[in-house]
């Protein structure tokens, strides 16, 4: 494993706090955990497409980028409509 | 040696921002986290990739994403904050 390979692995273990708060907390709270998620994802997809050497997974970076924001934007939305 | 020490610096600060959304309290403390996930640590993930890719296909999709995340962020962090506020009843909600 080269040194990106273990940076990735290491960040999958931020998805447990985020899962704990997702779980236990208030749905707003959960959103935020989401949030938080979405960036984890798209650092832990930077760091596997630099660890495996395949430069078409960096793209798959930024469209996780984009979505996860703009599933946060339309969960904020409902969450505010209805709670 | 380099893209270890950013690596190492980047993933336990990200990993301190995930910890941190755990253990605040409120909605508004744990948002201060999430914003913090896309600046520092984000930069530091971005420099230890460009140092090994420099400025090809690959470094500058990588740019893109962090910089996405970094500018885009904000707009949904106030976004979540207001509706925090909504629903702990500081603000009317939408009609």
């Amino acid at each position: 494993m080269n040194a990106f390979e273990v940076a990735a692995t290491a960040l999958l273990l931020g998805f447990i706090p985020l899962g704990i708060v997702a779980v236990r907390s208030r749905p707003i709270d959960g959103l935020v955990a989401l949030e938080a998620a979405g960036v984890l994802t798209m650092l832990i997809l930077l760091c596997f497409a630099e660890g495996f050497h395949r430069s078409f997974e960096y793209g798959i970076a930024v469209v996780a980028a984009v979505l996860s924001w703009a599933s946060g934007l339309l969960f904020a939305r409902f969450l505010g409509r209805w709670l | 040696m380099v893209v270890d020490v950013l690596l190492g610096f980047g993933v336990s600060l990200e990993l301190l921002c995930c910890l941190g959304v755990l253990v605040m309290r409120t909605t508004y403390d744990r948002l201060h986290y999430v914003a913090a996930g896309t600046t520092v640590p984000a930069f530091l993930i971005l420099a230890a990739v460009l140092v090994r890719e420099h400025v090809s296909s690959g470094g500058m999709d990588a740019i893109a994403a962090v910089g996405l995340a970094f500018l885009l962020n904000p707009v949904l962090v106030i976004a979540t904050a207001r509706v925090a506020r909504r629903i702990d009843g500081y603000e009317a909600p939408d009609s």
